[in-house]
């Protein structure tokens, strides 16, 4: 079973991203289980129709965890991908990092956590250790960063390469960075810069994504590129992302970047 | 010496639950989990046992779950005041816990809205940084809040006393016999067993003692809200009483002379009756843990002409430094009964 998570700073296009691989892998006749592990919820939307699956939290707040039943949590969404919505406290109150970890007990319990491929599609910034849970033993061994140009993606993906380091030097730990996805915003000279940011955190470009209108029109349509387009040139980036994502091997120990080398490199791009 | 290893050091909650427990007609609420409620429950009536006083410490917990923690705990604890406000204590207390302030519950804003019963918060998550101390003045603090204006009465309150202390009755028995040589009363204990009401009055008195020099932001806060002057400790071996009574003396413009001559010849026929131990030698393998109470005992032993020694005689030293010449007294009957064992 391959566990991979795809972290990104907010807006960057990570549910988008991960809803469509996760078609592009289903089609390719991989059993995917997505779990969304954002308190906004919205990661599997594409793959559900457009419907928003009742969350695990959801369930949790109203009944006690003792009374949800793992049939209530695991949504069947396009071509039997299984999705699982983490969910969390209103905006304002509690404890998100606190309502993930408490998502992926009940899920190790409930055995959920079976496949042939898990995407983690993870809120954008790691603010606490709740939102490591997926890098942690046991779950997500490949992280991908998914960042446009624009420097404040790059800084969010700089600051999760931190996280995976530290991380990655406990023992027993096997997370590691698998990639860098470019999901691309139309800057001139996008694709070069973020390969180079890639190399530079020791890693590299896994994906390029060009921007393009076919995504948009398949999310009014409530449905993944792949679903509405498959013939487009959009849905075969995303299956190449997914081949690539199969046959990856390279995982490595992120070196990030001081932020006033990372500035420097995105003037270099200019 | 270890942190955390004497009697009044530890968690800023147990702190704070040694002076609110003692409002005899109030009701505290611990927002947090039950086991930070149990827990010093457990402590606070065994160490009351240890003293000699049955009680069921006067405690709630909000008994916080992990769904609570993720969600938010203000509806908890919105729903405990309500029960708790039903039985119509004089106040109710709450005290916050180390979880409900990392997920930033707003317990005030909680507390605000109750309304009929006093609902004072008082924060005392221990992870702050804060010591068992700082609980006890956070709360001294909060109930201040309880004080109503009022007219001066003349009297004397005793400020922060050590509640878990095996001798807290002896020593305050021997602050308000001193009080009295200079023709002072005390008005109220704050805070050791007295109700709501009583509070009311902490503003009236003319002086507050404080227990000891930890409570002194305690005592500035008070003389800031009440302009009210404060001694900052209690009277501590035989050389601490004389200057105790000329401050006291002094801040209320009393002549103290005769006082101070009277309790001089008390002191020295309290030391005349422990003659028969005079030029022993002692030693103690438990000397107090506080510089404090070590120079009581040196003092003590240099005055009745004890060699202190390793080879001595074991003398049990209280925990605490001896309070007056009363605590000095129990002291040396201690030490005599070791010595003619």
């Amino acid at each position: 079973m391959k566990q991979i998570a795809l972290y990104g700073k907010g807006g960057i296009g990570k549910s988008t991203t991960s809803a469509n691989l996760s078609a592009a892998l289903s089609c390719a006749g991989y059993d995917i289980l997505q779990i969304g592990c954002d308190p906004k919820r919205d990661s599997t939307r594409m793959l559900m129709q457009g419907r928003l699956i009742p969350t695990v939290m959801d369930l949790v707040r109203v009944r006690g965890t003792e009374k949800v039943t793992p049939s209530e949590v695991v949504y069947t969404g396009f071509n039997g991908i299984r999705c699982v919505e983490a969910g969390g406290p209103e905006p304002g109150v509690g404890c998100a990092g606190r309502g993930i970890i408490a998502t992926f007990q009940l899920l190790e319990k409930f055995g959920t956590l079976t496949g042939d491929v898990i995407v983690y599609d993870v809120l954008g910034d790691v603010v606490c250790g709740g939102f490591a849970m997926p890098m942690r033993e046991g779950y997500a061994q490949e992280v991908y960063l998914i960042t446009s140009g624009e420097l404040m993606s790059l800084y969010a993906a700089n600051n999760i390469c931190k996280a995976i380091l530290r991380l990655s030097a406990r023992p027993k730990s096997r997370c590691r960075l698998a990639g860098v996805i470019c999901n691309a915003k139309n800057q001139p000279r996008e694709e070069e810069l973020v390969a180079e940011f890639a190399r530079r955190v020791n890693s590299n470009l896994t994906q390029f994504i060009p921007r393009d209108r076919s995504v948009q029109l398949a999310e009014l349509n409530r449905r993944t590129v792949i679903e509405h387009e498959p013939e487009s040139a959009q849905a075969q980036v995303y299956r190449d992302l997914a081949t690539r994502v199969m046959k990856n091997t390279h995982f490595t120990i992120p070196t990030p970047l001081e932020i006033e080398d990372l500035e420097a490199l995105a003037i270099e791009f200019m | 010496m270890l942190s955390n290893s004497c009697r009044s050091a530890g968690c800023t909650l147990t702190g704070a639950l040694t002076v609110t427990t003692h409002v005899s007609d109030a009701i505290t609420v611990v927002h947090g989990p039950g086991g930070c409620t149990h827990h010093n429950f457990s402590l606070l009536h065994a160490t009351s046992l240890d003293n000699d006083l049955i009680t069921l410490p006067p405690l709630i917990s909000t008994g916080l779950s992990e769904t609570d923690v993720i969600f938010g705990g203000e509806g908890v604890l919105d729903r405990a005041l309500d029960t708790v406000i039903e039985r119509k204590p004089g106040a109710v207390f709450v005290l916050s816990t180390c979880i409900v302030d990392t997920i930033g519950d707003d317990v005030g804003m909680v507390c605000r809205a109750k309304t009929g019963t006093p609902v004072l918060v008082i924060p005392t998550a221990g992870f702050l940084g804060g010591s068992f101390q700082t609980g006890v003045n956070n709360a001294l603090i909060a109930l201040a809040g309880m004080a109503e204006p009022i007219r001066g009465n003349g009297r004397v309150n005793i400020i922060g006393e050590k509640n878990l202390e095996y001798e807290v009755d002896e020593n305050f028995t021997e602050v308000s016999r001193l009080l009295s040589l200079l023709g002072l009363s005390v008005n109220i204990r704050f805070v050791h067993d007295l109700t709501s009401h009583q509070i009311a009055t902490l503003g009236a008195a003319r002086l507050n003692i404080l227990r000891d020099p930890s409570l002194i932001p305690v005592g500035e806060y008070l003389k800031d809200q009440f302009k009210t002057p404060y001694i900052p400790a209690f009277p501590v071996g035989i050389s601490g009483t004389i200057p105790f009574l000329e401050s006291v003396a002094d801040a209320c413009g009393i002549d103290p002379r005769q006082t101070i001559a009277d309790e001089c010849v008390l002191i020295s026929e309290t030391l005349d009756d422990f003659a028969d131990i005079a030029g022993a030698g002692i030693s103690s393998s438990s000397f107090p843990l506080d510089p404090e109470g070590r120079h009581v005992v040196q003092d003590v032993a240099r005055v009745l002409r004890l060699e202190i020694a390793p080879s001595g005689c074991p003398v049990p030293v209280p925990f605490t430094a001896p309070i007056g010449i009363a605590g000095v007294r129990r002291m040396l009957h201690r030490w005599r009964r070791a010595l003619h064992a």
